[in-house]
């Protein structure tokens, strides 16, 4: 099939931006601004029911549409601090169909008329982040990006910016206050980016995901229509499945919406690795609730809301994939530590309750876990989950509430047995903070690297 | 006015202003709202999540625009399905709460089991217990015990300091980050932050000085638990042992209230001392700040150098003396030298000492020299007539207001005003700043109006001139009420107005309050500028009602008073031209800050003083009386908004010293004068019968207090722990001219001279930290006061072949001080910035042409 | 000092925000860069470029895990441990370089070469057991191949330090 989105696949020096322009680059961004006025580009978008691809599935033409025409000062900040474990996509975007993402982000841009463009990298994107700006200058020159773009009399400008190793960055208030120099803690909403006084330097701003402005030119090009012909009604469009864990053929899969999870994992990515059974599913990283793989799962198409009448996640479809040899106490152990280490610290529930989480189950990986702790890793979960101030604690709860639900006996093998099943993981986990452990030679910390 | 919406708390209706914070409307619906993070003077951030509430909507008919009603005719609500966090949300017509239900408290109880899995508990040897709100809340919430294992928590260290003044208990800290937003939104001093993150998010700052703030102190006040504690009270008393006694701060203007915690100590043999100072609430003053001037400043209250008996010069040597003695023989000096006896009154005595002190000069003859001390600034006529309207509150200003900061370093001369002021600036108020240097205001300043030294009146007069050629005089309030328009006006044709843009600000606001300070000016020049503040308020009518008028950042507590009861500096001037033979100096110590000051004194043939410290002044008298400092006495100071506010007794004398305006009246005793009174109440009362603006100022009436929002100080679960109920009275300002309808305004044209600038000029600057005797002896502040120091501009100091940091010489008539050299390109040229009390010799209080050198090898 | 020797960087960076705060963590890098660490100097003269308290910058260099306020050998290794890499062996991948390296986890070698430290998702889940080495990406890894990429480093050690981002 030909790719919307990792056309890289089809075309391997799409990168380049004459190849790029070659294969129909910028079009979409040409039509918007020659043939369309904003309201009609925020229209189309709103027509095509994008969905955002950045894991909340929010219709990018209704973000849109949220921010005030009056307003003298909006940006569009791009979010590619891609940190979920398990996911991918973006990094090959942006690394192999970079323009693609460029373009999108203009098209945004023009339909808000923004003042400019910020695209926030995580910082391990350091190699990537600095082609990317040679990138935005190829634009520039082309008259794509800066000063009266395509002669239109509108002005904006794209900037990178690096970010420096934080998952809660890609909340995107946030990743608003990391932009602004600020600790990359979430803002208390209202108001929302869109608002007044809630976006970058508090001024209206659109927060997209970097494969949703991906989508965007495609949908400039061919029409909402044709966009609505791929995937289903109510999750239309192609999707980026990052494929990783036991699967034999990790990667990513451009695929419509819709697609089952057996198609996807036994058709396209070649199923269990070393001829193994499937025994669970993560279809969104880290943070949503574990599938048990079940045939009614793996006959789930892999939609917004399918996903969740499973009592899941979509999100950004990192699916990770364990087969039957996995330990799931440990699996949400390594998920539990992650964000424990990723969360910011601002709010109680999350702070407190992430590590509390973190200390229950080094216990157990140690074999020194009691009925107690069981009994906490039903509590502690439900106690957070709900009342903290961004979803990093919702995230935070899902895999330890799925896996003590659906895997109560393999937890209760752990707290039965007395040998440390786990213990340089535990040891790992103790580690509170990372780097705190090593000590420095005396060379090195007084002569500097 | 904001619309006023109906919402629901608990199946009862309200009608409150729309967009009022929850927890702010809940609590002044009498609903307590648990809140570690939230402060009602700070932007909400939903950090803790205690102030968890069910919310919901009525549901409104989209097209009848009339509530959905459901089958008992009751409006159907739509609630949130999670709880929320009431700090975080605004009131808005049809708002529905809970905060009782089962599903809150559950979701509370919540909270403070996490908060509490890595707090210590520690409350047995923690300061703060006893005055806790997460002792106070874990009380009434949380499951008494706790689900966490106790080897689980985070050790974390316990004593971290944040500077010499505070100290951080990492452990105990809950990262409600109170601290951080006070310094960095409230104050603008960025220096706390949060370090690493997750659950081991820490305070931390590495400002030069360490936590380089002047209000640091507060963050300690504000903090729900003991994370942050002072080095000066620090394992010092346990709260409940301590009596609160209102007081008021002796250093500045602004006349914060403080409570002076006190207890019968062991280290004093059982005498009751301060062991801390704290603030006490008075919205319409310092709300429910201080700086760490005022919290750390009390230690001359009880220091072991404080002069304990009357003494009496035999010879070379201080004789010990009674009081009776003392008085006889005080009372004979000022018989004998009768009108040929100058009168000076330091910047802190109160009302009362001054009063006394004034029926004293009217025992001794009929000159009545009555001086105040420091003689930099007058212009009680321009306050007396255009002073800030009663009520002004600089935090009631809005962006439709504009402030003007003139010949003030503001944070250094009134550090809480300068809060206010910067609040305001925050705010959206025209804050401008008019000064020969850049201040730290500058930072906040809608606009600055930078002069030259000596410049200061042709400033304010070309903002008068402004308002001239503007057409923004008051054409109504000037018709009917103003003399001397037309010699006014006349002046002011053809006057250059230095700074229109700047000027347009000021002009173009509904409400126009002044500072005005006396940084550069003779006192000559500060008369000038307080009478061209006045003709330009009572020219725009901006006087007589709140948020309008003229404030002077007086050099002291009590400048105001002083002023009131008749006293002033242009007498001081008068008689250091052509001095006394005799000087009779109370709680001031001219030798010791002024040149000029000291070359007379050390000629004047006799010299009596009242003093709690044998300062340079003292150490010229023939006879030292010890006086009381403000903690050991009742009394009253007026602050520069003209309110009268009362200070109690909060611990015993020192020694036999004894308040001033008893020592006063003991003598006029001598002198033929009344039987002193028994109490300062009944000092205050003969004030109230023969000074007319004091007529209200009687102690029932300044002793009244009313409830103030935020509900601080309390011990309910609210804001407890945040400052000290207020219970010795908020006040009473008294009316200036403007506001007594029958009285008329005069306004007269001004001198605008600058001052011959020939060679290097000396400008005494005021710095808040400073070596006067009072606040040197508290130990505590040490390393905030500098070495003494001159500022010089790089080019002067070229000319001069003067280094950064050298080791000058400042050239003062007969004297020489040594201090070092600041070289900076901030200074302006042929300006050297010599801060005041900073040397232990004398320097100047007033700018005069002088020499800087190298100190010859 | 950075203002002298970048001045021109720091415009750069100055010029992408309307405020110069945001450009904080770029400095932050490019001190990293020049001095290999975030010292309190470091962190001075970064916040002194962005008119912030110096508190600020330690601030920022703490939250992030890519800052580092204390030294780090020439060679900073970074091992994705998370789930999905740990699916394909990381952890023992991990194991064995420490134990290659001789150091423990978070540790520096005694030639002040080689920092190992684990590190949460890098984005290349589906190219495990994987690295960042000064942040840039070394995947599909086995012993073998680190062994030889190790060797070569230490090789080139003796010549020059790789910087981030050359």
């Amino acid at each position: 099939m030909t790719h919307i989105l990792l056309r890289d696949l089809d075309i391997p020096d799409i990168w380049q931006f004459d190849t790029y322009v070659a294969n129909g680059g910028y079009e979409g961004l040409k039509k918007a601004v020659q043939e369309h006025s904003p309201q009609e580009v925020i229209q189309i978008v709103l027509e095509s029911n994008l969905r955002g691809r950045g894991g909340a599935g929010f219709p990018a033409g209704r973000k849109w549409s949220f921010i005030p025409q009056d307003a003298p000062i909006k940006y569009v900040t791009v979010n590619a601090d891609e940190s979920e474990p398990g996911t991918f996509k973006d990094r090959q975007l942006l690394e192999k169909n970079p323009h693609q993402v460029i373009e999108g982000a203009m098209i945004a841009a023009y339909a808000i008329q923004a003042a400019g463009v910020y695209i926030y990298c995580r910082g391990e994107f350091w190699d990537l982040a600095h082609a990317l700006e040679e990138r935005i200058e190829e634009a520039r020159q082309a008259n794509l990006v800066g000063e009266n773009v395509l002669g239109s009399g509108w002005t904006c400008d794209v900037y990178v910016h690096l970010g420096a190793g934080a998952y809660i960055c890609g909340e995107e208030s946030a990743l608003l206050n990391s932009l602004q120099g600020l600790l990359g803690q979430p803002r208390v909403r209202p108001p929302f980016p869109a608002q007044i006084g809630g976006g970058l330097y508090y001024q209206p701003t659109v927060v997209n995901n970097v494969e949703t402005l991906a989508n965007v030119p495609w949908i400039l090009v061919n029409g909402a229509d044709e966009y609505k012909k791929i995937g289903t009604p109510q999750s239309p469009g192609p999707k980026i499945f990052c494929m990783s864990g036991h699967v034999a053929k990790p990667g990513n899969y451009e695929l419509p919406l819709g697609i089952t999870f057996r198609e996807l994992i036994f058709e396209h990515a070649g199923g269990i690795r070393d001829g193994k059974e499937l025994k669970a599913i993560l279809p969104s990283g880290a943070s949503g609730p574990v599938l048990v793989a079940t045939d009614e799962v793996l006959d789930t198409p892999l939609t917004y809301e399918d996903v969740a009448a499973l009592g899941s996640t979509l999100g950004s479809a990192s699916i990770i994939l364990m087969d039957e040899d996995t330990d799931m106490v440990w699996a949400a152990a390594k998920m539990t530590h992650f964000f424990k280490h990723e969360s910011c610290g601002k709010c109680t529930p999350c702070r407190e309750g992430t590590y509390w989480l973190d200390r229950i189950y080094e216990r157990l990986l140690r074999g020194e876990g009691t009925q107690h702790d069981l009994d906490m890793l039903h509590v502690v979960p439900k106690q957070m989950a709900p009342v903290t101030l961004c979803a990093l604690g919702e995230f935070a709860a899902n895999p330890v509430l799925s896996t003590v639900t659906q895997f109560p006996e393999e937890y209760e093998r752990y707290i039965q047995r007395s040998d440390a099943p786990h213990p340089e993981m535990a040891d790992a986990m103790s580690t509170v903070t990372r780097g705190t452990t090593g000590e420095v030679p005396e060379a090195v910390a007084e002569g500097g690297a | 006015m904001a619309d006023i919406v109906t919402i629901t708390i608990d199946g009862q209706d309200f009608q409150v202003p729309a967009g009022t914070n929850l927890v702010d409307a809940a609590k002044m619906l009498g609903t307590d709202i648990p809140v570690f993070c939230y402060h009602p003077k700070m932007e909400p951030v939903g950090m803790c999540r205690m102030c968890l509430v069910e919310l919901g909507s009525i549901s409104v008919n989209r097209e009848t625009g009339e509530p959905d009603l459901d089958e008992n005719g009751e409006p159907v609500v739509r609630w949130f399905p999670k709880l929320q966090t009431a700090c975080t949300q605004k009131t808005y017509e049809g708002m529905v709460i809970r905060t009782t239900t089962e599903k809150v408290v559950a979701g509370r109880d919540d909270i403070l089991e996490f908060i509490l899995t890595s707090h210590p508990l520690d409350c047995p040897v923690c300061d703060k217990g006893g005055e806790c709100p997460l002792q106070n809340l874990t009380m009434a919430y949380g499951p008494g015990q706790s689900r966490f294992v106790f080897t689980d928590k985070l050790n974390l260290d316990k004593h971290v300091p944040l500077g010499e003044l505070i100290y951080l208990d990492r452990e105990r800290c809950i990262q409600c980050a109170r601290c951080v937003r006070f310094c960095d939104e409230l104050v603008g001093d960025d220096v706390l932050a949060f370090h690493e993150r997750g659950r081991r998010l820490q305070i931390v700052t590495i400002s030069d000085p360490p936590f380089d703030t002047k209000f640091s102190g507060n963050t300690t006040d504000i903090c729900p638990v003991g994370a942050l504690t002072t080095t000066d009270f620090r394992f010092g008393a346990r709260p409940w042992e301590l009596d609160e006694v209102p007081t008021i701060c002796p250093y500045c203007p602004v006349g914060c209230n403080l409570s002076a915690s006190t207890r019968l100590d062991r280290d004093t043999g059982g005498k009751k001392i301060i062991k801390r100072i704290m603030p006490r609430q008075n919205e319409e003053v310092n709300e429910i700040w201080i700086c760490d001037k005022g919290r750390f400043g009390h230690h001359h209250s009880r220091s072991t150098e404080r002069i304990l008996h009357p003494m009496i010069r035999k010879g070379d040597e201080l004789v010990t003396v009674d009081w009776a003695t003392a008085y006889a023989e005080v009372a004979a000096r000022l018989k004998k030298y009768g009108d040929r006896t100058g009168f000076v009154a330091g910047p802190a005595l109160s009302n009362e000492d001054l009063w006394e002190l004034r029926k004293l000069t009217r025992l001794v003859g009929e000159q009545r020299q009555r001086g105040l001390w420091p003689a930099t600034m007058s212009g009680i006529e321009a306050i007396a007539q255009a002073g800030a309207g009663v009520g002004t509150r600089v935090q009631d200003m809005g962006p439709g207001g504009a402030i003007l900061v003139i010949a003030s370093d503001f944070e250094e001369e009134a550090p809480i005003w300068w809060l206010q002021v910067k609040q305001a600036a925050d705010r959206g108020v025209k804050v401008v700043v008019a000064n020969a240097r850049g201040t730290k205001l500058d930072k906040y300043a809608a606009a600055t109006m930078p002069y030259a030294y000596g410049d200061a009146v042709a400033v304010m007069n070309g903002l008068a001139a402004r308002a001239r050629s503007r057409k923004k005089i008051a054409r109504s309030l000037v018709e009917s009420r103003v003399d001397g328009m037309d010699a006014l006006i006349d002046s002011l044709k053809g006057v250059k107005v230095p700074h229109p843009e700047a000027a347009d600000l000021l002009l173009d606001a509904d409400d126009l309050l002044i500072f005005a300070g006396g940084e550069g000016l003779t006192l000559a020049q500060h008369g000038e500028l307080m009478q061209a503040a006045a003709n330009l308020l009572i020219l725009t009518a901006h006087v007589g009602r709140p948020n309008n008028g003229l404030v002077a950042v007086w050099p002291g507590a009590n400048v105001q008073g002083a002023m009131d009861m008749g006293f002033s500096a242009e007498t001081t001037a008068a008689l250091l031209d052509d001095p006394p033979p005799m000087w009779f100096i109370a709680e001031a110590d001219p030798a010791g800050e002024d040149v000029r000051a000291a070359e007379v004194i050390a000629n004047a043939e006799c010299v009596v003083v009242t003093s709690l410290f044998m300062t340079e002044t003292a150490q010229q008298a023939d006879i030292i009386l010890p006086g009381q400092s403000f903690a050991e006495r009742d009394g009253t100071f007026t602050n520069g908004m003209r309110r009268v506010q009362r200070f109690y007794t909060a611990q015993g004398p020192i020694g036999d010293s004894l308040p001033d305006w008893k020592i006063f009246a003991h003598i006029g005793r001598q002198m033929g004068g009344d039987q002193p009174r028994i109490s300062t109440g009944l000092v205050m009362r003969e004030i109230t019968e023969k000074v007319f603006r004091y007529a209200d100022m009687g102690y029932p009436n300044l002793a009244r207090v009313e409830k103030q929002f935020p509900d601080v100080g309390g011990d309910d679960l609210y804001y407890g722990g945040t400052a000290y109920t207020n219970t010795g009275g908020l006040g009473v300002q008294w009316k200036t001219n403007a506001e007594h309808e029958q009285h008329r305004l005069t306004v007269r044209p001004v001198n605008v001279d600058s001052f011959a600038a020939d060679g290097l000029q000396l400008i005494p600057v005021r710095v808040l930290y400073d070596r006067g005797m009072w606040f040197r002896v508290s130990d505590v502040m040490d390393q905030r006061v500098p070495a003494p120091y001159v500022e010089l501009n790089e080019a002067d100091a070229a000319g001069l072949g003067i280094a950064d940091g050298e080791q000058i010489a400042v050239v003062l008539g007969e004297r020489t001080v040594e201090v070092r050299a600041r070289v900076n390109g901030k200074t302006p040229a042929g300006y050297a910035l010599l801060p005041m009390r900073l040397s232990d010799a004398p320097t100047l209080t007033v700018p005069a042409a002088g020499v800087v050198q190298k100190i010859e090898e | 000092m950075l203002a002298d020797k970048y001045a021109d960087r720091i415009e750069e960076i100055f010029a992408k925000y309307p405020d110069k705060r945001s450009g904080i963590m770029d400095l932050l890098y490019l001190a990293q860069e020049e001095y290999g660490w975030l010292s309190e100097d470091a962190l001075r003269e970064v916040a002194a470029l962005c008119d912030v308290d110096p508190t600020q910058a330690q601030s920022i260099a703490g939250f992030y895990t890519m800052f580092s306020e204390k030294p780090k050998g020439k060679y900073w290794l970074q091992v994705c441990t998370d789930l999905p890499c740990a699916l394909r062996g990381a952890d023992q991948f991990y194991r064995e370089l420490c134990e290659y390296l001789g150091v423990e986890d978070g540790g520096t070698t005694g030639d002040g070469l080689f920092t190992v430290e684990q590190v949460m998702c890098l984005a290349a889940c589906d190219r495990a057991p994987m690295l960042q080495c000064n942040f840039h990406y070394y995947e599909n890894l086995d012993m073998e191949t680190i062994k030889a990429l190790i060797e070569q480093w230490r090789a080139r050690a003796l010549e020059e330090v790789p910087e981030p981002g050359e």
